[in-house]
């Protein structure tokens, strides 16, 4: 890790360089409200230190969250906040291609982490998800369980159904999958297998909670399928929160 | 003999007297009847239309370095730490941060008081964790160097959960911090910040949650 470490600080000083040398086009718009303000700093309690006038150019150079790094003709700089930028033109007359918040029904990714309990073990969780329609997503989910007696990796893929994704704030779901556990021996005995591939049956909900974040929870039944003629089964129950893109 | 000259003469005047009769469709006189509902003809120019295509914005929203400092490992003395962190900005308020970090445990009180007990082997000395976490700017602000330049801060609160190895073992963990970011430009931020990762241990015989204190530097890129 180590080593990644300095791979990480040699890659900071590069990209000095680089962010310094790249001059790519830079987007210009036409103010069209009386001004436009200019804060210190991207955030709502920054003071503004410069207006820019009607029918002035202003250059975007780069956002931060909600907030854009803007140039104003005579070169001052600040942030400017979305909104108000989204109120400006091109010099064609076209609106200002400022990206609005990305629809919570019609979003394609979701990225989340969260707790949970799998087979009365702590669960840290993390997952990617991919919206294939408004109701059917396909999530791929790495997990850990660490527990008294021994600790467990989950990879898991499937596919969930959303019920009525209309439903902004709650929205029930289900879903089904395979995956693969590892298990590492904490206490003796050891485990008479270390991995088995397993399949799940899963319930749960989704709901909207500001701008890009939301929320998941989710109960699952796993099956586990192992070589030892008996059968095993797991639950886990989890909460997740998320960004969607 | 003249009258076969008479018929010579009077043959080239009728030939000559015909052709000046057909004088006009030698050069016949075109005329041009413009259809009124035909496109006017117009000069084709020779150069392409010239696509405009709008510059994008850059985002600049996922932060990503590393860190260096000091731990705190319960009954271990405190020890060099690093690690790296990678954070992704979601508002202005909120972002969402991991960590991965390492440090090594030295001698416990025991081990010091008595030499020849060892509580932990040598592999077992490596504090290793990962978190993931939730973090909110709680007072964002400037900060001043000199009348000329101020740089941009923001003092924020982080909790999240883990996994920490330590003693051979992996342990769920609870993580919290605060910390401060100040922004050297738009794109290097300097941190100083204080995290605790707690978790339940058993080393000593007795289950009890071991707090792990580090205080670190960080330098990261947003991108």
């Amino acid at each position: 890790m180590r080593r990644l470490l300095w791979l990480i600080l040699l890659s900071q000083t590069l990209y000095m360089g680089i962010a310094h040398a790249a001059k790519r086009p830079l987007l210009q718009l036409v103010v069209t409200a009386p001004y436009l303000e200019m804060h210190s700093g991207p955030g709502r309690g920054f003071p503004v230190i410069y207006v820019i006038g009607r029918d002035e150019i202003v250059t975007v150079l780069y956002s931060r969250t909600d907030w854009y790094k803007v140039r104003a003709p005579h070169g001052e700089e600040g942030w400017a906040r979305r909104t108000d930028l989204s109120t400006t033109l091109l010099a064609d007359g076209e609106p200002a291609p400022i990206p609005p918040y990305p629809d919570f029904s019609s979003h394609h990714w979701e990225l989340g982490a969260g707790y949970g309990v799998y087979n009365r073990q702590n669960l840290v969780t993390a997952y990617a998800d991919y919206s294939m329609t408004e109701s059917l997503d396909v999530e791929g989910v790495l997990q850990q369980a660490l527990g008294t007696l021994d600790n467990r990796v989950i990879a898991t893929i499937g596919l969930r159904h959303t019920f009525i994704p209309e439903w902004k704030w709650f929205s029930p779901t289900a879903g089904l999958g395979g995956g693969y556990q590892h298990i590492v021996d904490k206490v003796p005995p050891a485990p008479l297998e270390n991995s088995n591939e397993m399949a799940y049956v899963s319930l749960g909900a989704r709901g909207f909670i500001t701008r890009r974040f939301m929320w998941r929870a989710d109960w699952r039944h796993y099956d586990v399928f192992n070589h030892l003629n008996v059968y095993e089964d797991l639950e886990e129950w989890k909460v997740a929160f998320a960004v969607f893109f | 003999m003249e009258s076969r000259l008479c018929s010579i003469l009077l043959a080239a005047a009728l030939l000559s007297g015909c052709s000046w009769f057909h004088r006009g469709d030698k050069h016949p006189q075109q005329v041009v009847v413009e259809d009124p509902g035909a496109e006017p003809t117009i000069v084709e120019p020779q150069v392409n239309r010239r696509v405009v295509k709008t510059p994008k914005i850059k985002a600049t929203d996922f932060e990503l370095g590393g860190y260096f400092g000091a731990m705190s490992i319960q009954d271990f003395g405190t020890n060099p730490v690093y690690g790296i962190r990678a954070a992704y900005h979601v508002t202005e308020d909120f972002f969402l941060e991991g960590f991965l970090g390492r440090s090594k445990a030295g001698q416990s009180s025991l081990e010091e008081t008595f030499p020849a007990i060892t509580v932990l082997s040598n592999s077992g000395r490596h504090f290793t964790y990962y978190d993931l976490d939730v973090g909110y700017n709680v007072l964002p602000g400037e900060v001043f160097l000199g009348r000329g330049r101020a740089f941009n801060t923001a003092l924020y609160v982080i909790v999240g959960i883990g996994d920490v190895k330590f003693a051979d073992q992996d342990q769920f963990a609870l993580n919290f911090g605060v910390g401060t970011r100040i922004l050297i430009t738009d794109w290097l931020a300097l941190h100083l910040d204080v995290r605790d990762h707690v978790f339940e241990d058993n080393l000593f015989g007795v289950d009890e949650n071991v707090h792990n204190i580090e205080g670190t530097v960080s330098l990261t890129t947003f991108f």
